[in-house]
């Protein structure tokens, strides 16, 4: 395959402004496939921004080019939380099926399997989506992103909330997913040992592109003082 | 015999309204706009009020002012940071203005609390097949109406519009509206709307279960405040609406 076709997304001079106040500016990337892409960068950086472009739903400047009929999976930081809304997970899953009502065995195994896939057992499905924990929420939403398999996933990391050995499992998933499935990762992350072990690309986003490239090359210490300010160094070194 | 086709005429125009009304009224609640439902029920008034100037159905000005409110609801709260409920209420007092201008005094009592027993055979056909068909239309707009609610990101990320949802559901709501005004009237319409729901949401433990409650409690206290209204001579939509609050009562004590 030629670099071309191996291209499954191509960002050019992408900027967003909400008002007056400019969110992002001139950023540029672009992801092949299977890559995993770690964005970074300081609260209120504009990462999620990005990913709401990303998806087209917010009107932006420049170009964002996806690999025509490319099907993307959206794993959000969090649901808000609706405690009106008697949503139980089973419910939530078939929301994406045609048959919300009715019994459709085929999209139920299909959950029952991205749920296997995401170390959680099928008995959740009758729970309530408002007593879930943060970290069965969020491997609830990853499975609802990959059900139907889409070639990439966008996943906003939660900035807290969630254990260390649960977060650990996470990435690990994350990693087995595109290795089994050739998925493409684009990955907000807030943890640069994650960056270090699993992205084979980083971007370094504070309104502007700050850094772009493989982590070791392009996540320099000077470059981290840059994003996130002198303190920022026991990140790095533990 | 005529008093009894009379009243199997109103059970059904009843029982029908409600479907329609319940079904909504649960996503109603859920979307937080219960008062903006009572609030956008009187904005029917002038339609009214303008229908009988003309001397056309009362009905079809209803629906004509509610589907105009729940489409300028829909535009300005797309186009400003305005809520619903403020944009609404904007209009209720506009609307309430021009209608007790422009509605009769004895035709405003029965506009806002409705009269069953005028309700005449052609009526009952057109309440039958709209509440029919809003109910449907509700039904197959469910799913993307609830993921729009619980995560509208999520919905737009699977091609869902969100915001046409919403405009859909509310234009069903006016029509849900209009249609009840004969029947209950425009001020209690609103309450058969949101109080099936707020008493199913006790009981519910699913989505589907919570549906399925607010439309049999829905109906269930249209026939028994329409039984109640015919024995003991009572106005039905106060009688209905009543009903709705004891099963509300009740249900407090199943919350779980």
């Amino acid at each position: 395959m030629t670099d071309n076709q191996k291209n499954i997304l191509e960002v050019r001079d992408l900027s967003v402004s909400f008002g007056n106040q400019e969110i992002l500016k001139d950023i540029s990337f672009s992801v092949n496939e299977s890559d995993f892409l770690a964005i970074i960068g300081p609260n209120g950086a504009g990462k999620t921004v990005l990913f709401r472009a990303l998806m087209d739903f917010i009107p932006y400047d420049g170009n964002v080019k996806w690999r025509t009929n490319v099907k993307i999976g959206y794993v959000p930081q969090k649901l808000m939380e609706k405690a009106e809304l008697p949503l139980t997970v089973k419910e939530f899953f078939l929301l994406k099926s045609k048959n919300l009502f009715f019994k459709d065995k085929q999209i139920l195994n299909s959950v029952v399997h991205e749920l296997k896939s995401v170390d959680i057992d099928a008995n959740i499905l009758d729970r309530q989506l408002i007593n879930l924990s943060r970290g069965e929420l969020q491997r609830v939403l990853i499975s609802w992103a990959i059900l139907g398999h889409p070639q990439v996933l966008l996943f906003d990391e939660p900035t807290a909330g969630i254990d260390i050995a649960g977060e650990e499992s996470v990435y690990n998933m994350l990693h087995k997913l595109q290795d089994e499935r050739g998925m493409t990762i684009i990955m907000i992350s807030h943890d640069l040992n994650v960056v270090y072990r699993y992205a084979n690309n980083v971007l370094c986003l504070n309104k502007e592109r700050l850094c772009y490239g493989e982590p070791e090359r392009a996540l320099t210490n000077e470059q981290i003082k840059r994003l996130y300010g002198e303190n920022a160094f026991y990140h790095h070194l533990h | 015999m005529a008093i009894d086709n009379q009243f199997l005429l109103i059970l059904i125009s009843g029982l029908f309204t409600a479907l329609a009304a319940s079904l909504l009224g649960a996503f109603i609640v859920v979307k937080r706009m219960a008062l903006v439902g009572d609030v956008l029920s009187h904005v029917a008034l002038p339609g009214i009020g303008l229908a009988l100037m003309l001397s056309i159905d009362p009905v079809y000005g209803a629906a004509t002012f509610l589907l105009v409110a729940a489409f300028g609801t829909w535009l300005i709260e797309k186009k400003t940071a305005l809520p619903p409920e403020a944009i609404i209420g904007t209009f209720f007092t506009a609307t309430l203005a021009l209608g007790v201008i422009l509605v009769p005094n004895e035709e405003l009592f029965e506009s806002l609390f409705g009269n069953l027993f005028a309700i005449k055979k052609f009526d009952a056909v057109i309440i039958i097949m709209a509440s029919s068909m809003i109910f449907s239309l509700t039904m197959l707009l469910s799913r993307r109406l609830t993921l729009s609610i619980a995560a509208p990101d999520l919905a737009k990320s699977i091609g869902f519009r969100p915001d046409f949802s919403y405009l859909a559901f509310l234009l069903l709501f006016a029509l849900s509206i209009a249609l009840g005004i004969k029947l209950i009237g425009s001020v209690l319409m609103g309450a058969l709307t949101i109080l099936p729901a707020v008493s199913a949401r006790n009981f519910a433990w699913s989505l589907k279960s919570f549906l399925i409650f607010s439309v049999i409690f829905g109906l269930i206290m249209t026939f028994t405040g329409i039984l109640i209204s015919t024995a003991f001579n009572f106005p039905p939509g106060p009688a209905i609406i009543l009903t709705g609050i004891i099963f509300f009562i009740i249900s407090l004590f199943f919350k779980n």
